[in-house]
């Protein structure tokens, strides 16, 4: 019985300061909720629903397309994504030159992402100033992938 | 008027209300005035709820969009399986589902006892109780609601937007990702386990209150099931993401799949308690009920996680309203488990017995409950934590810089000490625990040594991760940790297992053998479970960003570097639906009566199935027969550039109709023809809801072809989803290609070489078997 208590308690020690130390250092080293508006891949994107308003505006007084990233906290892909595709110096310098940037999050923004059929993240989508869809991206694509089409969509833009 | 629907669910509260008075009475005041109607009162409630959810599938398969769940779920195209299976695509469905299959169980446990027992009749209220909570709930928030009783519906007949009777034409569909097989057989499973949980949480509770002997017998049998139930709905969920989310593994610690996890978790530390609790009262005589309060509570806890906006994951399609009412029923559950288990605690006397030392069954064992106990912890607090730091401060946070670095980083040592003591227990035997304990000292010694061994990139955590670099210093120190350090553990655990199997093969009568094969079974197939996750999550091959061009059909082009490959063999689209209406007019039609249609303007819908490109200085002319399934037509076009199409894609195209044209370049006379521009040409518009796009591809490395199939992308205004070509090999290894919907003109691809899943299904098809094997063999109580 004695040996029992003593791993119990001993248990219940280790479980006490498992959730206080991991509680307190996803506080300190993972806060997702960027109040500087700057997520992983270290770009500036307008956010919420308000935000693809102003975009929208920004957009034509600039004749820039915008892009719609979809993404969520949970969304393990996106990290990844964020840093090594999003964050390519090459697509980020195109992005955040040539670009409007919205970012949507799937928890919060739920009704955008719905009328614009996005169910799971990471999704873009590349839109002309006026709002008409001009290509999607589902998935955590590689930038080999994602470069030709935010080239292509961009001269597609200037082009109109 | 209240729906058909709502009033069987009224009756059977009514029917529920009257037995739990019956039992009541019975049990305290020994009233018997009701209690013959007990029995039938519950039968029958079972038998209106049978009902109510065939109504609502009834609904679903004729397209009863009056219904707003029905309209929400499911649309005219969708094939009849699917129109059944959107009967629980939502939570109402679901909730209705759960309490059925509550209220089969209570029929059941009614019919096979007729509560001759008072332990029979205590656990029949407790379930109850919990059966006309739930139905409570179901009514909140019915599945027969009418789409009339919509708050928009309602503001739009108000303002006259539509008519007071409006009834919708068409459904919303059902998403995208749930019209696959894998999404038909997964909620069933999952909410049955959930519901069957209820009768050993009920039996535990009235064990607690009561000291109720043979309790655990009854619990110990639905406990099984409803470990086989949940555990077979989280593989069919696993396989649902490996071969339909494209997630490229099994499992990715999604919040709701990890929901689900952890009652199974709990669960399996109450098989065990329950196993040793039933050799001697005395033994873990508070841990058992305790962990079956604790696993009913998580349960309501996943069901919560599932529907909940909180925990935003794969599988949130709807909001709930219901959610505060789970959780109070939650703390209910939980107040009263604490309560009663801390009254059993105080009251136990204070057993006086021999110090066995430490190393005896019961303590490893015990040590085991409370290792399952922990992981159940990590996985709870992993995705609690963030939801309550996002409920309390407006902070988002991760658990980690990669969400699956928290639970396999935590997970891993407390795997490997379960490991160590699925090794020693099931080989334990008291004549020659001196040489056992030499064994477990031996590998635990290997497992510390290979912590220590350099790999180019086989450690817990990631160090090719861009992430890697930033890590919290404890972090990396368990990070740093070789996971060959599993294997000792885990080739010792399969070797016991081995063992125990051979000592139970020679067992004589028949009834301890089987369960002994089960138990062995049960055991090699979690092993196996964890040997394929920890392979394919260690060595899968991932070449991402790869495109073919459409036009490159039938050439081998590469995918960037490693030497791989593929090649399109074909590529079509087409609608799930098989009488899709197409835009435009039906070719038979025209073919019939040129007449009507020659020198008009002309719309018609079809496949490509031939086309001809011809330079026609200073522009392309190009000839298109296109195929609608019910005759061909030709269509010509001029364009600066020879038109970029394949055969196979769908297209819509507009413009005059020309009867007996002789074309110059081609030589040959139309007898109908189609004069349009490249503009009026357009890929047909979405004809149905679901629009399949499939690629068959053949994959290469080097110059063998290591696996072909086809990868299909499905679009539809409720979501899309990715069907990946999946190729097995007998060796283990997968070849999965993800192809993501055609884009400009090219096909994306990604590659990912993964091995070791096949161990994964064989471990999960082993545990199948197993614990059926061990359900089969009543023991003697």
């Amino acid at each position: 019985m004695r040996t029992k208590k003593l791993v119990s308690i001993l248990v219940l020690a280790l479980i006490i300061a498992f959730a206080y130390f991991s509680y307190t250092t996803a506080l300190s080293n993972f806060t997702l909720s960027d109040k500087n508006n700057s997520y992983l891949g270290g770009i500036k994107f307008h956010r919420a629903a308000a935000g693809l308003e102003d975009g929208f505006q920004i957009a034509q007084q600039e004749n820039k397309p915008v892009m719609v990233y979809f993404w969520a906290i949970w969304c393990q892909y996106c990290a990844r994504f964020q840093t090594d595709t999003l964050g390519n110096p090459e697509v980020k310098n195109i992005l955040e030159n040539d670009y409007v940037l919205v970012a949507m999050d799937l928890d919060i923004d739920r009704e955008v992402a719905q009328q614009y059929g996005v169910s799971y993240p990471p999704y873009l989508v590349f839109m002309d100033p006026k709002g008409n869809v001009l290509q999607r991206v589902p998935g955590a694509v590689g930038p080999d992938y994602l470069l030709p089409i935010v080239t292509q969509v961009r001269e597609q833009v200037r082009g109109k | 008027m209240i729906p058909l629907g709502d009033i069987l669910l009224y009756a059977t509260l009514v029917l529920s209300v009257i037995a739990l008075i019956g039992l009541l009475l019975k049990d305290f005041k020994n009233i018997e005035y009701l209690t013959k109607l007990v029995t039938p009162a519950i039968i029958i409630g079972a038998g209106l709820l049978i009902s109510a959810f065939i109504l609502l599938t009834y609904y679903f398969v004729t397209g009863n969009y009056a219904y707003d769940y029905v309209w929400q779920y499911s649309s005219r195209d969708l094939p009849v399986i699917y129109k059944i299976s959107g009967t629980w695509a939502g939570q109402p469905g679901t909730y209705l589902l759960w309490v059925l299959v509550i209220y089969l169980s209570a029929a059941w446990l009614a019919w096979t006892t007729k509560h001759s027992t008072a332990l029979s009749r205590r656990t029949q209220i407790i379930t109850l109780l919990s059966g006309i909570y739930l139905v409570i709930l179901t009514l909140i928030q019915t599945p027969f609601k009418l789409i009339l009783d919509r708050p928009d519906v309602i503001d739009m007949i108000a303002k006259g937007q539509l008519a007071a009777d409006f009834l919708p034409a068409d459904g919303n569909g059902l998403n995208a990702l749930l019209v696959n097989f894998w999404m038909i057989v997964h909620p069933p499973l999952m909410f049955i386990g959930y519901a069957t949980m209820t009768i050993p949480f009920a039996a535990a509770i009235v064990y607690l209150v009561t000291k109720a002997d043979g309790w655990e017998e009854l619990g110990r049998q639905w406990a099984r099931f409803t470990w086989l139930f949940l555990g077979m709905g989280i593989a069919v969920g696993g396989v649902w993401a490996y071969l339909v989310l494209g997630w490229g593994g099994f499992w990715a610690w999604d919040p709701v799949e990890t929901a689900s996890f952890i009652p199974w978790l709990t669960l399996t530390g109450f098989l065990h308690a329950a196993a040793l609790h039933r050799k001697d009262k005395s033994t873990f005589s508070i841990a058992a009920p305790i962990l079956a309060a604790v696993s009913f509570i998580l349960v309501l806890y996943a069901a919560i996680v599932v529907r909940s906006g909180l925990f935003n994951s794969v599988h949130a399609f709807g909001d709930t309203s219901t959610g505060t009412l789970l959780i109070i029923f939650i703390a209910i559950i939980a107040i009263v488990s604490i309560v009663l288990g801390m009254r059993r605690y105080l009251e136990e006397p204070d057993k006086v017995e021999e110090d066995r030392g430490f190393w005896n069954k019961t303590n490893i064992f015990y040590v085991s409950l409370l290792l399952f106990v922990v992981l159940a912890f990590i996985s709870f607090w992993g995705i609690t934590f963030p939801a309550f730091i996002q409920l309390t401060q407006g902070l988002k946070v991760g658990v980690a810089s990669d969400t699956k670095n928290f639970f396999n980083l935590w997970s891993y040592p407390f795997t490997i000490i379960l490991l160590l003591a699925l090794g020693f227990c099931l080989n334990y035997n008291e004549k020659n625990k001196e040489e056992q304990k030499k064994t477990l000292f031996i590998v635990i010694g290997l497992t510390i040594v290979t912590m220590f061994l350099r790999t180019e990139n086989f450690y817990v955590l990631d160090h090719s991760s861009p992430f890697w670099v930033r890590e919290p210093a404890i972090y990396k120190l368990i990070g740093n940790i070789s996971v060959v350090s599993l294997f000792p553990s885990m080739i010792y655990a399969a070797w016991s297992t081995i063992q125990r199997l051979l000592d139970y093969l020679r067992i004589k009568s028949i009834r301890p053998r089987i369960k002994g094969i089960g138990i062995a079974i049960v055991h090699f197939g979690m092993i196996l479970i964890l040997f394929g996750a920890v392979i394919s999550a260690n060595f899968t091959q991932s070449i991402e960003g790869g495109s073919i061009p459409l036009a490159s059909k039938g050439e081998i082009v590469s995918l960037g570097q490693g030497g791989y490959a593929a090649k399109i063999i074909n590529f079509s689209t087409g609608s799930l639906a098989e009488s899709a209406p197409a835009a435009g007019i039906r070719i038979s039609e025209i073919n019939n009566n040129p007449a009507d249609y020659v020198n008009n303007d002309v719309k018609v819908t079809g496949k490509i199935v031939d086309f001809i490109n011809v330079p026609t200085p200073p522009t392309n002319t190009t000839y298109i027969k296109i195929d609608d399934g019910t005759g061909n037509l030709w269509i010509a076009t001029q364009a600066d550039q020879p038109l970029n199409i394949q055969n196979g894609i769908e297209i819509t195209a507009n413009g005059l109709m020309v009867a007996n044209f002789k074309s110059n370049t081609t030589g040959t006379t139309y007898d109908l023809i189609i004069f349009t521009t490249p503009d009026a040409i357009t890929q047909a518009a979405p004809s149905g809801n679901y629009n399949v796009q499939s690629v068959q591809l053949e994959i290469y490395n080097g110059n063998n072809m290591i696996g072909s199939g086809t990868a299909q992308y499905l679009d539809s205004k409720t979501g899309s989803g990715t069907f990946p070509m999946v190729h097995s090999s007998i060796t283990g290894t997968d070849v999965y290609v993800i192809f993501q919907g055609l884009s400009g003109g090219s096909v994306p691809l990604t590659l990912k070489i993964i091995p070791g899943v096949n161990f994964a299904w064989v471990g999960i098809i082993f545990f199948a078997i197993g614990i059926i094997l061990i359900m089969a063999v009543r023991s003697k109580s």
